[in-house]
């Protein structure tokens, strides 16, 4: 699985040194020579280490910092994996209605089904909640910034 | 005329007097506390991820006064986690939940708090003193700066940051070199290429690094907290004794205040290092130097106040860095220089000839949000408590309306929410498998002006560039730095000191 995403850098650095080979070396230097000869020679390096299992056997070593956070998540996998797919529905679900809906009705609704049903509030909750909403995107921006939004595919 | 840095200080305080940017400042230091308190430790990186397509479109100062208000005061207050919960709360206070947790559990929470808010605020306010005293010290080197040496200084900042990714020097490399390469996509300016348009007219101006940063950083955040499901299945211990026995703690052992703030601003003045270990340093430093280290991890005040001078003072060693000589020194950085980008200044040298009074209104208004940062920690200690305990049911739909709708605000395009969402299933892989983001987020930031100074010095002078002699000197200071780095940390895998990794060991309870 890790080589698998390893692989995708792979891929992308591939095709930035394909599709820029042809362009002239003013516009070529830093995405065909700085970054993407040397990421293909890092991902290369990488896959090997991946294949000899080297940076598990290295880990117990010590030293070294993490720059970002590390990911530790004590959960069975089942439970992540369900709770991961779900958060990424409601993500792209909320995308998806401002896409259609518009952001004044979509985001609302979003936080509004959200709180009910994923996080089981009470009705009461959820429509202040979703009221709340409503007056941020609708009061702040629209009416006292003068900002419009956007109206969804389907009311446009 | 060049004004001179008395006044450009002097004009970079009235400035500030105005009822706008005080209220800015103010909105800075609610969200930065919130920040810091609200559960999981949201983090700089995504409030100014979230913040910056809204305060690009402000008035320089008043977005300056948010950011800065906001980042100054959450670092201050970023112990409620670690003492409440006995989890790590945002970078940069992971150390204070080694003896904070354990002296909270023992009922001296307040205790625990009051040393971390003095500390955090004499921490603040001596990185900040060193940013105005680097100003001037700073400011003759300059003039030997053109494109050539800015170039050079970018490269050395993007090497160090590849090399100190930590365990994984290679992914580092590889998600730096990741962000240089989106930072090409768009029509390149100095020839009119087209770089990995593929025919899409969104891409004609490249992908805005603000929507990047925010799906990267804001999903991942808002998943953790609909995945560990805090505030109903994790509960905190409660609040009990004197903020004031803190007070006197932390002035009693003021001279370890003083040696960790300054481990802070050297961590944010050296490029790459970041938040992610100044408060190991200062934690490791005070257990080393202590007459009895056996009390560290035990619940140990010191063990409070050194993490937390540290990463208070850091920001102002950031700041040196980031605005004399313009480059980031992690991701809340680079996104303060792309927020400058915006509004038209140029961080670094440019920025110090040009615009030294901005330069200043940031220092005064470091100081300024350092203080009330503080003075808020002290009189809101309880009820800032009760905000470490809100639901995720409530932070997750205020997470999805800010990461929405900041993605949408940008150019109010369909697309982006795609970006977006791209981007934030991108970022939950790259923790996953641990390629640090920052990496990233710094070779997109660095990207766009590198190749700029590179063209400018290539256009001047040819390849004779490489031959000047404060070039030299820095690709010297550079790749002596880089070997020092590389040697440093590979020695540091054969042999950690047995100090540090006894101090930084958690006991079971805190792990």
């Amino acid at each position: 699985m890790k080589a698998n995403f390893t692989l995708f850098f792979l891929v992308v650095f591939l095709v930035a040194a394909w599709a820029g080979w042809g362009w002239p070396n003013i516009a070529k230097i830093m995405p065909v020579y700085v970054a993407a000869i040397p990421g293909l020679v890092l991902v290369l390096v990488q896959l090997y280490r991946e294949a000899t299992d080297w940076e598990a056997r290295r880990s117990g070593a010590g030293g070294g910092i993490d720059m970002d956070e590390v990911y530790e998540m004590k959960l069975d996998r089942k439970t992540e994996f369900r709770r991961t797919v779900t958060f990424f529905s409601w993500f792209i679900g909320g995308a998806l209605g401002i896409w259609l809906l518009g952001i004044v009705i979509a985001l609302p609704l979003l936080v509004f089904l959200y709180a009910l049903i994923e996080g089981r509030e009470k009705w009461s909750t959820s429509l202040i909640m979703a009221a709340c909403t409503y007056l941020l995107i609708w009061g702040l921006f629209e009416y006292m910034l003068e900002s419009r939004w956007p109206q969804g595919l389907l009311f446009s | 005329m060049e004004m001179s840095l008395f006044d450009a200080a002097a004009k970079g305080f009235l400035n500030l007097l105005q009822l706008k940017v005080f209220l800015a400042m103010m909105v800075g230091v609610s969200i930065g506390t919130f920040t810091a308190v609200a559960p999981q430790g949201l983090g700089m990186p995504l409030v100014y991820a979230i913040a910056l397509p809204i305060v690009i479109k402000w008035e320089p100062l008043t977005g300056i006064a948010l950011l800065i208000g906001a980042s100054s005061v959450s670092a201050i207050c970023a112990a409620y986690l670690p003492i409440l919960f006995g989890i790590p709360g945002g970078s940069g206070s992971q150390a204070t939940v080694l003896d904070g947790y354990p002296m909270g559990k023992r009922g001296e929470g307040r205790r625990a708090l009051g040393a971390s808010f003095m500390a955090g605020g004499m921490g603040c306010l001596i990185g900040t003193f060193t940013l105005a005293a680097a100003i001037p010290a700073t400011r003759p080197l300059i003039y030997l700066m053109g494109s050539p040496e800015l170039f050079v200084v970018m490269l050395w900042g993007l090497s160090m940051v590849a090399v100190l990714a930590g365990r994984r020097p290679i992914k580092g490399m590889i998600a730096a070199a990741f962000g240089l390469l989106l930072a090409t996509i768009g029509q390149q300016a100095q020839s009119g290429v087209m770089r990995f348009v593929f025919d899409q007219p969104y891409l004609l101006d490249g992908i805005s690094i603000s929507i990047i940063a925010l799906a990267m950083f804001g999903i991942p955040s808002a998943l953790d907290l609909a995945l560990t499901k805090l505030g109903v299945e994790q509960q905190p211990v409660p609040l009990k004794g004197s903020l004031f026995d803190g007070v006197k703690d932390t002035l009693r052992e003021w001279w370890l205040v003083v040696r960790c703030s300054f481990v802070g601003v050297w961590v944010g003045i050296v490029p790459g290092l970041g938040s992610q270990v100044v408060d190991w340093l200062a934690y490791g430093h005070a257990a080393q130097t202590s007459k009895n280290p056996g009390n560290f991890g035990k619940g140990d005040v010191r063990g409070v106040i050194a993490p937390e001078s540290a990463n208070d003072a850091k920001d102002g060693g950031d700041l040196i860095t980031t605005l004399l000589m313009g480059f980031p020194q992690g991701v809340v950085t680079a996104l303060f220089i792309v927020a400058l980008l915006a509004w038209g200044y140029l961080p670094g040298p440019e920025m110090l000839k040009k615009n030294p009074e901005v330069i200043y209104s940031v220092v005064w208004l470091q100081g300024i949000a350092g203080i009330t940062g503080t003075l808020i920690g002290f009189v809101l200690a309880t009820p800032l408590a009760k905000l470490a305990e809100v639901r995720y049911t409530f932070m997750v739909p205020l997470m999805f309306i800010f990461i929405l709708m900041g993605a949408f605000s940008v150019n109010r395009d369909p697309i982006d929410l795609l970006v977006v969402i791209t981007f934030g299933i991108l970022g939950y892989f790259m923790r996953r498998f641990g390629y640090p983001r920052p990496a990233m987020i710094l070779g997109l930031v660095l990207g766009d002006l590198m190749e700029k100074y590179l063209y400018r010095s290539v256009a001047s002078y040819g390849f004779s560039w490489l031959s000047r002699p404060a070039v030299i000197v820095l690709l010297i200071l550079a790749a002596a730095s880089f070997v020092f780095t590389l040697r440093g940390r590979l020695k540091g895998q054969q042999e950690t000191p047995a100090s540090l990794v006894g101090a930084m060991a958690r006991t079971p309870d805190e792990s």
